[in-house]
């Protein structure tokens, strides 16, 4: 049972990281950044280019040399971010919905196929593994590892809360969330606004990139499309555009998936977890938390 | 008015006679477009995208160097062989797409076919152009049972590839077996096969059936379920990406008896996702690599030469495939699918890697030429021939 609790609670942090992304620009936005999965997989690669160019690391040393990685890929992939944003998006952005929408498409197209090109289908294998023994804690057998990456996970999504909630920053996202054409007026610069917003999603997203590459060990350029998809239901679960919502609507659907596989088998799970999020959704389609419109970002 | 109108309806039925003869062509086996002269087009359609990609260039690169070398003692008929590639990227839709283009273009023998379930949409596509297939890798048993007179399979099939498993469970004393794959057509045939083996009484036994979604990363539920159902052997039946992912994290999860894997996992991919300790000991059921054939130095030396990377799994099987085609092609005297799917049942003794071949009468191996590989430092050796 608590071997279920933290597999799910694991994969959920995942889940959560990415699909931080996803609300954050759909609250600002209400643009679905389809390529949002893929910045993802963006991340996982330049943090093996990183590591590459960086040569060996001492055996000891692969906790704090990953750390390192990930603040130069988070910059990296924001970065990619802002010129995703800046190319694909801004120019579309007093066009109709739909036509963003299938920009997004594209855009995710576009960063499979790029990194095909540029990297190869066969997958890569991360030269730095986080493997490390498990202890058995509670009847679940967790590594020092999988903690290390939780704990990292939570502290990027509690800065991310403290900076959308506390700072002048994040007061001004909120403020073009409730209303652009508004906020604009009051002097804020709306473009800067997304472009930084645009920043923070993909950094995160890349930080979850480099942390699965780490832990996993296996990277591909097509891995971005099926955690982008979870993390897009993740998203909904929690209430769209709500930060704290999407946080827990990722540990939960985690946590479904977990119980949905030890109830009814593996083949079922999907099945399970999007069923209940058909019915969760019916009963409250606002999502979890989804009810606090007015604090979107 | 009047004249214009004739000359409409005139042009109307020339560019009816024109359509109908184009079909035509097409129905009578294709590729006659190049006259007789012209190069004859064998078709191959192969994951050159997708998830599978990385398989695509091994079994691409070894039909062209079957091509080349034909070619190089003059052909076939008196023409030369062109080998016509199109992406099927492991997936339904998109191969039926590449099976229609290659009909199109005017293929006689189609020499692709790596993922059943992306295999198994294309039959009828070639099948209503008369144009004979040779499957090189894709085994899924439901290809065989289709019954259908232009489908040849030169890799083993499900059935015997679990056979094989099956033999080498017993042989290692397994009792509880837990069987593991990705709920796709080639995946799920060999997984469902060797259940029913176990079921049967006596020897070892099910002890979980699990299917798992390709592509992901995490897959420590489904090994929570596993690990739960006790087993002492655990038979992977997908593909290497999930294959190496799920030795790892078995391992992770404590896990310490036994391990195998299926063809489609073989690869050298799989054991550096594993990671080396964790790869260490891996058996898996295949059919001839490269890496296991007897006395096939002289053509990987060959087929690294020319291309620059050392041939992979399926490489000496797509080389067969085109070798076979063209031998079909010359005892049939034409390139007409009938003929040649004569040819191909008629055929005797073809000295291929997997041995002599002669065709049974669902167009499968005799014998499926499995064996048993295990990882020794990262690669897969031989370790039981099973004969």
């Amino acid at each position: 049972m608590s071997q279920l609790i933290w597999n799910g609670l694991f994969v959920g942090s995942f889940y959560a990281l990415v699909a931080l992304g996803y609300t954050m620009v759909y609250g600002v936005m209400k643009l679905l950044n389809f390529a949002h999965g893929d910045l993802y997989m963006l991340g996982a690669f330049t943090g093996f280019a990183v590591l590459g160019a960086a040569g060996g690391v001492p055996p000891g040393m692969a906790l704090p040399a990953l750390l390192g990685v990930l603040v130069v890929t988070m910059a990296v992939t924001g970065l990619a971010g802002v010129a995703l944003e800046r190319v694909a998006y801004r120019p579309l952005r007093a066009a109709p919905r739909l036509s963003l929408l299938i920009t997004a498409v594209g855009a995710s197209f576009a960063l499979e196929y790029g990194m095909r090109a540029v990297a190869g289908a066969e997958p890569r294998v991360y030269p730095v593994r986080l493997g490390g023994s498990a202890a058995e804690v509670l009847g679940a057998r967790i590594t020092v590892q999988q903690i290390a990456l939780v704990v990292v996970a939570v502290l990027l999504m509690t800065g991310l809360n403290l900076l959308v909630t506390r700072t002048r920053e994040g007061r001004a996202m909120r403020a073009i969330a409730l209303d652009p054409r508004t906020s604009a007026l009051m002097g804020i610069n709306v473009d800067a606004v997304i472009s930084r917003t645009f920043f923070l999603g993909s950094a995160l997203a890349g930080a979850a990139g480099v942390m699965a590459g780490a832990y996993y060990g296996k990277i591909d350029f097509l891995m971005g499309f099926l955690i982008g998809l979870k993390a897009f239901t993740a998203a909904v679960i929690g209430g769209i555009g709500n930060i704290p919502g999407t946080m827990l609507g990722g540990l939960l659907l985690g946590l479904l998936e977990s119980f949905g596989t030890w109830w009814l088998g593996g083949q079922w799970r999907d099945v399970f977890a999007f069923g209940v999020l058909i019915l969760f959704l019916t009963v409250r389609p606002t999502g979890l938390l989804g009810e606090r419109v007015t604090e979107r970002v | 008015m009047g004249e214009s109108r004739l000359a409409t309806i005139w042009s109307l039925a020339a560019a009816v006679t024109i359509l109908t003869a184009g079909c035509g062509q097409g129905l009578l086996g294709g590729g006659q477009e190049g006259g007789d002269q012209g190069p004859i087009a064998l078709g191959m359609l192969v994951p050159q995208s997708g998830s599978e990609a990385a398989v695509g260039p091994y079994m691409r690169n070894a039909a062209q160097f079957a091509v080349d070398e034909i070619n190089g003692k003059g052909g076939v008929l008196g023409r030369k062989l062109e080998l016509k590639v199109a992406d099927d990227a492991c997936d339904a839709q998109t191969a039926v797409a590449g099976a229609g283009k290659l009909v199109t273009e005017g293929v006689v023998v189609s020499v692709g076919g790596y993922c059943s379930g992306a295999t198994l949409p294309t039959l009828p596509v070639f099948g209503k152009a008369g144009i004979p297939m040779i499957i090189p890798a894709a085994n899924s048993q439901e290809l065989v049972d289709q019954h259908l007179g232009h489908v040849f399979l030169i890799n083993g099939t499900g059935t015997q590839q679990a056979a094989a498993a099956m033999a080498w469970i017993t042989k290692q004393g397994a009792t509880k077996v837990a069987l593991m794959h990705d709920n796709t057509s080639y995946s799920k045939d060999i997984a469902v096969r060797t259940k029913k083996l176990l079921d049967e009484p006596g020897g070892p036994e099910t002890a979980i059936l699990e299917a798992v979604t390709p592509k992901e990363s995490d897959y420590s539920a489904n090994i929570t379920n596993v690990l739960g159902a006790k087993p002492d052997f655990v038979y992977w039946t997908g593909y290497f990406q999930e294959g190496g992912l799920i030795t790892r994290q078995l391992r992770q999860a404590g896990y310490k008896d036994a391990i195998m894997v299926g063809d489609g996992s073989v690869s050298g991919k799989l054991a550096e996702i594993a990671g080396p300790e964790a790869a260490e000991g891996v058996y898996a059921t295949m059919t001839q690599t490269p890496e296991t054939l007897q006395g096939a130095g002289n053509w990987i030396e060959a087929y690294t030469k020319k291309f620059g990377s050392p041939p992979g799994p399926y490489s000496n099987q797509s080389y067969d495939a085109v070798r076979l085609a063209a031998e079909a092609l010359k005892n049939a005297g034409s390139t007409d699918g009938t003929k040649v799917i004569a040819a191909l049942e008629a055929i005797n003794g073809f000295p291929m890697f997997s041995g002599p071949l002669k065709f049974t009468a669902d167009h499968t191996l005799s014998a499926g030429g499995f064996q048993i590989l295990v990882i020794r430092s990262g690669r897969f050796v031989l370790q039981d021939a099973l004969k």
